[in-house]
C-alpha cells in the first residue's frame, strides 16, 4: 500500500495508540467489514485497507518503520485537501419491527485555505469529439464550432487541447497540443463539413487515443463527447473503451442534441468516469452546455474522485445519486463509485439511500463506513483519502424531528426524476395503463412545485402513452433531463471548514 | 408502515415521499409541495429550518444543553473550551465538566473533546477519547478539527450535548 496511506485514519486511531489499542480497533472493524460477516461489496473493498493497516500497525517491528517513514514523508503536516461532511435524514431512528429507510447526503467540500493557494487554473487535457454526421448539417454545427472557437480562446499555453470530427469514420482535425496558436486552431475547426453516418466508437476511440498523448496525473484529462445520432452495434466496444480510460485517469462527458441518441447509453459512458451527461434541447444551447463545463473541469481541485460505500452487515445500500456539481444517477456497483471532479468552490454531494434493519433494542449503533479518495492537482498529492464512520442513535419513540432541509429538497425533486424513469420501465413493460398513471401523477407533482412547463410536457405524455403506448423520444427526453436538472438548484450550505 | 393517503401505496418508514406517486409525508404540505419555494425563502432568511450555520460572530455565546436536562450552560469563549470530567486525583478540571451528568456511566473522558474558536468559527476536536466524539453522527478522527455549526448535536460516549450560537 501507499505510504502516503494514514494507516492510523483507516483504523480510526491516533498515532499515539498503544498497542493493544491497535488490536481492539482491528478487531471492532474486522466484525463489521470481514467479507465473511458482510455481504456488501463495498465492505470488502474497505476491509482489505483495514487488513493491510493492521498488518503493519499490529506488528510492532513493522510500525516502527512505517512509522519512521511516515514522518519523513510530507503526510504528517499534510493539509486537509477536502472533508466530508454527512448530513443524516434523522438523528434518532425509532426502533421498529421493520425495516426503515435512512437517508445521508454526502458533501465533500473542498478546504478554502487550501484552495486559495493555488490560484492558476488547473491544466486540461482535453478532447473534443464533435459529432458530424449529416443530421448536424445546419445550426446545430454552426453552434457546435462556435462553441469549440469559445473554448479554444478560454484555453491557454498551459493547456493541451484536440479536435475529433467523426461521422462512420474519425478525423483529428487537431493533433493534441499546447494551445498556442488559437487563431489557427479557430480556423481549423471552421472548416468542419458534416457529412456521414454516426458510429461514436470511431471517434471516441480516436479522441482517447489522443487525450493519453499527453495524459497525466497532475492534469484534468478528458473527452467530451457531442452527438446527436444514434450508434448501432458498437455500444458494448464504446463502454468498454470508457472504463478502460477511467482506470488511466481520463474523464468523459457525454452530450446529446435533439431527440435521437441513446440517452442510457451515454449515461454509461459518463458514468464509468464520474462523468457528466446532458441533454441539449436546442442548438442554441449548446454552446452554454460546452463552455459551462470546460470551465468546470477548470475549476478543478481534486480529480478521479471514488467513494466507497461500506454500509455494516445489517444494513444496505439502495442507491446513490450525485447532486453536485451536476446532477447524475450513480451505480452502486462496482465500488469504489467514481464521482468524477471536486471543483475548487463548490462542494460535490452525493445522496444515499440505505435500508436499516428492524431493532427493538434502544442503542448508539454503526452505520456505514465512507471512504473518499482523489487526486489534488494543485498540491500533487495523488490518491489523498478521507474516511468518515457513521453512526446513529435507536430509540423508542423519539421526539419527532424536521427533516433537514437540504434533504427534504433533494429528496422532493429526486422523487419526480424517479417518477419518470418508473414511468419508463412500466411501458418496456408493456404496462401503459400503469405507465400513463404514474405520468398523470409526476404532472401533478410537478404542477406543485412550480415547475408547469415540465408539468404540461408530462401531461401530454401521459395522453400520448394512454392512447399509442408509445412516449415521444422528445418528451420522454425532456422528462429525463428536466427533472434531472431540477436537482441542479443552488443549495443553501456548504461553507468549507477552517 | 406508512401508508399513502393519496394512493394508499404502503411505503416503509422512513420514506419522505411516497415511492408510488410523490406524494409527501412531512410537515406542511404546503410548503413541502413547493420545496424549491421553502429553500428560497430560506436563503432570503425569511424562514431558517436548517439545521443552523457556522458562523460565530465576534460577541456571540455558546449555549450547550445537555440532553433530558433542562439547564442550559452558556460559555463566553475565548480561545478554546475544553470539554470531559472532572477527576480531581488526576488533577483534571474541564471548562465543561459532564459529571453532574453521568459522565462515567456514559463513557466520558477526563479530556474528551475541545471547542477551538478560530476567528468566526468553531471546531470541535476530539482529543484521543476512549468512547469517541460524534458530530452529528459522524464520528471524528482523534486531533483533526470539525467545524461545529449552530444547532450541532455532539456525542461524547453515549452522552449527547446539543449546541447552539446566540
Amino acid at each position: 500500500m501507499d505510504i502516503l496511506h494514514n494507516l492510523y485514519a483507516i483504523l480510526g486511531l491516533a498515532p499515539e495508540a498503544k498497542q493493544e489499542e491497535i488490536r481492539d480497533a482491528y478487531r471492532v472493524l474486522a466484525r463489521r467489514f470481514h467479507p465473511d460477516a458482510n455481504r456488501n461489496e463495498g465492505a470488502d473493498v474497505l476491509f482489505r485497507d483495514i487488513a493491510t493497516a493492521y498488518e503493519i500497525l499490529g506488528d510492532p517491528t513493522q510500525r516502527v518503520r512505517y512509522d519512521a517513514q511516515r514522518i519523513r514523508s510530507a503526510e504528517v503536516n499534510e493539509p486537509n485537501y477536502f472533508s466530508l461532511r454527512v448530513t443524516p435524514s434523522k438523528r434518532v431512528l425509532p426502533t421498529l419491527d421493520e425495516p426503515q429507510v435512512f437517508y445521508l447526503l454526502v458533501e465533500i467540500v473542498p478546504m478554502r485555505e487550501v484552495t486559495k493557494q493555488g490560484r492558476h487554473s488547473t491544466p486540461l487535457n482535453l478532447v473534443l469529439v464533435l459529432d458530424r454526421s449529416t443530421s448536424m448539417r445546419g445550426a446545430r454545427l454552426d453552434k457546435v464550432k462556435i462553441a469549440a472557437r469559445q473554448i479554444i480562446d478560454q484555453l491557454g499555453p498551459k493547456d493541451i487541447l484536440s479536435v475529433v470530427a467523426f461521422s462512420d469514420r474519425a478525423d483529428v482535425l487537431i493533433e493534441a497540443g499546447p494551445v498556442t496558436d488559437p487563431a489557427e486552431l479557430r480556423a481549423t475547426v471552421s472548416i468542419m463539413r458534416a457529412n456521414g453516418g454516426t458510429e461514436i466508437y470511431h471517434g471516441l476511440a480516436a479522441g482517447i487515443e489522443q487525450c493519453r498523448k499527453h495524459a497525466g496525473p497532475h492534469m484534468v484529462n478528458h473527452v467530451i463527447l457531442l452527438t446527436d445520432g444514434r450508434t448501432f452495434g458498437d455500444e458494448e466496444r464504446s463502454l468498454a473503451l470508457a472504463k478502460e480510460a477511467a482506470k488511466e485517469g481520463i474523464g468523459i462527458s457525454a452530450m446529446g442534441i435533439g431527440d435521437e441518441w441513446n440517452d442510457v447509453f451515454l449515461d454509461a459512458l459518463a458514468a464509468a468516469s464520474g462523468g457528466t451527461s446532458a441533454y441539449i434541447n436546442s442548438p442554441a444551447a449548446v454552446v452554454r452546455f460546452l463552455n459551462d463545463r470546460v470551465r468546470s473541469l477548470g475549476e478543478a481541485f481534486v480529480e478521479r474522485l471514488q467513494l466507497t460505500v461500506a454500509p455494516d452487515a445489517d444494513v444496505t445500500l439502495e442507491s446513490a445519486f450525485k447532486l453536485h456539481p451536476t446532477p447524475q444517477p450513480l451505480a452502486t456497483s462496482p465500488q469504489p463509485i467514481p464521482v468524477g471532479t471536486l471543483e475548487k468552490k463548490r462542494p460535490s454531494a452525493v445522496l444515499l439511500q440505505l435500508q436499516m434493519p428492524p431493532s427493538d433494542k434502544e442503542h448508539f449503533r454503526t452505520v456505514v463506513r465512507l471512504d473518499v479518495t482523489g487526486d489534488v492537482l494543485a498540491a500533487n498529492r495523488m490518491g489523498y483519502k478521507v474516511i468518515s464512520d457513521i453512526s446513529v442513535e435507536v430509540a423508542h419513540n423519539p421526539e419527532q424531528e424536521e427533516p433537514p432541509s437540504v434533504i427534504l429538497d433533494a429528496l422532493g425533486k429526486l422523487t419526480l426524476y424517479r417518477m419518470q424513469q418508473k414511468a419508463e420501465q412500466a411501458l418496456q413493460q408493456g404496462d401503459a395503463a400503469n405507465a400513463t398513471r404514474r405520468l398523470e401523477n409526476l404532472a401533478t407533482r410537478l404542477l406543485a412545485a412550480g415547475q408547469e412547463e415540465l408539468a404540461q410536457i408530462a401531461k401530454e405524455e401521459a395522453r400520448r402513452v394512454s392512447q399509442t403506448r408509445t412516449f415521444s423520444e422528445e418528451g420522454r427526453k425532456g422528462l429525463k433531463f428536466g427533472t434531472r436538472m431540477l436537482l441542479a438548484l443552488p443549495q443553501p450550505g456548504g461553507d468549507s471548514g477552517a | 408502515m406508512k401508508t399513502c393517503p393519496y394512493c394508499a401505496h404502503n411505503n416503509r418508514e422512513g420514506v419522505f415521499f411516497c415511492e408510488e406517486c410523490g406524494h409527501p409525508f412531512v410537515g406542511d404540505q404546503e410548503a413541502v409541495l413547493a420545496t424549491t419555494r421553502l429553500i428560497q425563502q430560506e436563503a432570503a432568511g425569511a424562514n431558517r429550518v436548517a439545521w443552523g450555520t457556522a458562523h460565530f460572530h465576534q460577541n456571540a455565546r455558546l449555549v450547550v444543553r445537555v440532553r433530558e436536562h433542562p439547564e442550559a450552560l452558556v460559555f463566553h469563549l475565548q480561545d478554546e473550551l475544553l470539554i470531559g470530567r472532572a477527576d480531581p486525583q488526576m488533577n483534571s478540571q474541564p471548562d465543561l465538566d459532564l459529571m453532574p451528568y453521568g459522565a462515567v456511566e456514559q463513557g466520558v473522558s477526563r479530556r474528551h473533546a475541545k471547542i477551538q474558536r478560530i476567528d468566526e468559527t468553531l471546531m470541535l476536536v476530539d482529543l484521543e477519547s476512549t468512547n469517541g466524539t460524534y458530530l452529528n453522527g459522524q464520528r471524528l478522527l482523534p486531533n483533526q478539527p470539525r467545524m461545529l455549526r449552530d444547532g450541532d448535536e455532539v456525542r461524547l460516549g453515549q452522552l449527547v450535548l446539543h449546541v447552539f450560537f446566540s
